[in-house]
């Protein structure tokens, strides 16, 4: 990754990290707020496959860390799984259809909030199981589906130059991806 | 295909276990310095670019969240246009009540602080996370707070300081599932009662009351302030919501609502006070 690309995908992760403790916090539906973060891991899976997917999801997640009051590293350590496992799901599919992006964003999404509260009642905070997880999976899902095809633009923006992993990506978004 | 799929297992092995390691290293304190040094370090950072972005996208965050409750504003509109006649007739007798009850704050001004110096502070954020319930409050270390400082608001207490930058500080809210704080009720010299969060917005649940105590609703509970409490005593907590003893229950079951009303908190004051204080 050469520094100009580690510049654009700092641009990218910063721009989102704006968005979500200005915007997004004040943003309350049903006193929960939306989390723009998770669709970072998402997208890059999506985009960059597996490995970039977990590496972007760590890395991000712990820039989502130092803003949060639980754990520092839950949010990197949930990150890496969900870019991991997006990449993985989608690796077999069109990248380039229109539908991907929201329903992984959807799927994702739920999945994330639900390993993050299940993990970090695991590593001694209980306590974060006994909020309104529901209602917490479903806000955060549904606004993730429908940011995500912007999500999708920025990051396609962000990994130009450095989403390889044995998959053409310049054409990411707007042709064929295998 | 094998060799394709190795390396970002690998790479997701990895990944978790340094995960994993800096989640125990935080928690187990060795790395805690590190970690609230670079959130401190980030938050003093952002603090600037959060008020002056607010200060450009806060009128569309409002917008937006105006649309998703479009139902509820416009209800609220009518109810706000009827008040507006009634207030306006209000308005001078208003401007003489106005004096009086700067006069009053100034006499009461919070009675059971005493000669607890207090910084006040303006929330800033109401929780970062919806797996917390926390405030963010725009004072900090150069202000004289510092960790572990209890913090109050109109009613009684509000929380205690879990992380402190140069200009910002984390207030984890009574409520909060984490939170636990050592009380004293009834007659003097009072019984002991632990008040543990449950939640956001959810009542507190008291620990140490025994079964088929005479409880009455709206009894108040303040903090013991034991040698070694993270709260200096007589600040009051929360009033008695509801209580019952189950047929085979040691302890009673006690619902509590806080004395602050935390969902609505817009300035609280940090008492700069330790427990070694």
């Amino acid at each position: 990754m050469t520094p100009r690309d580690a510049a654009r995908l700092t641009l990218v992760v910063l721009g989102f990290v704006v968005l979500q403790q200005t915007v997004m916090l004040d943003l309350r539906i049903g006193g929960v707020h939306p989390d723009i973060m998770v669709l970072l891991p998402i997208v890059a899976g999506i985009i960059g496959g597996p490995s970039r997917g977990a590496t972007i999801g760590f890395g991000t997640g712990l820039v989502a860390d130092l803003f949060l009051p639980t754990p520092f590293g839950l949010s990197a350590l949930v990150g890496c799984l969900l870019g991991f496992g997006v990449g993985l799901a989608t690796v077999a599919l069109d990248r380039t259809a229109w539908w991907l992006a929201p329903v992984a964003a959807l799927g994702g999404s739920a999945l994330y909030e639900l390993t993050y509260g299940a993990l970090g009642s695991v590593l001694g905070q209980p306590q974060m199981l006994h909020v309104a997880l529901a209602r917490i999976v479903v806000v955060v899902s549904v606004t993730n589906a429908v940011l995500a095809w912007p999500a999708m633009k920025a990051m396609v923006w962000g990994m130009a130059r450095s989403s390889t992993e044995g998959m053409p990506t310049s054409d990411v978004g707007v042709g064929a991806a295998r | 295909m094998p060799r394709r799929s190795r390396r970002p297992r690998t790479t997701l092995v990895i990944l978790v276990l340094a995960a994993i390691t800096i989640i125990t290293l935080d928690a187990r304190g060795g790395l805690h310095v590190v970690t609230s040094g670079v959130r401190s370090v980030a938050s003093d950072a952002f603090a600037p670019v959060r008020s002056g972005v607010n200060a450009v996208v806060e009128p569309i965050g409002s917008f937006l969240a105006g649309s998703v409750h479009y139902g509820a504003v416009r209800e609220q509109n009518q109810k706000l246009q009827a008040e507006i006649a009634q207030l306006k007739l209000e308005q001078a007798a208003a401007a003489q009540q106005t004096q009086s009850l700067k006069q009053l704050s100034a006499l009461l001004n919070l009675p059971y602080l005493g000669n607890l110096q207090t910084v006040p502070a303006e929330v800033t954020d109401f929780g970062t996370s919806d797996f917390a319930a926390t405030i963010d409050i725009d004072v900090g270390r150069a202000d004289g707070v510092q960790l572990n400082m209890p913090v109050v608001g109109l009613g009684g207490l509000v929380g205690l300081v879990v992380a402190v930058s140069h200009h910002t500080a984390t207030v984890r809210l009574i409520t909060d599932g984490q939170s636990a704080v050592g009380t004293t009720y009834g007659p003097a010299p009072g019984s002991l009662a632990v008040l543990n969060g449950t939640g956001s917005g959810k009542p507190l649940s008291a620990d140490l009351v025994p079964s088929n105590t005479p409880l009455t609703d709206g009894e108040v509970f303040s903090t013991s302030g034991l040698p070694g409490a993270l709260f200096p005593p007589g600040i009051p907590v929360a009033t008695v919501k509801a209580s019952h003893t189950g047929s085979s229950a040691s302890q009673e079951s006690v619902s509590l609502q806080p004395l602050a009303d935390l969902s609505h908190l817009r300035y609280v004051s940090v008492i700069l006070w330790g427990p070694s204080a």
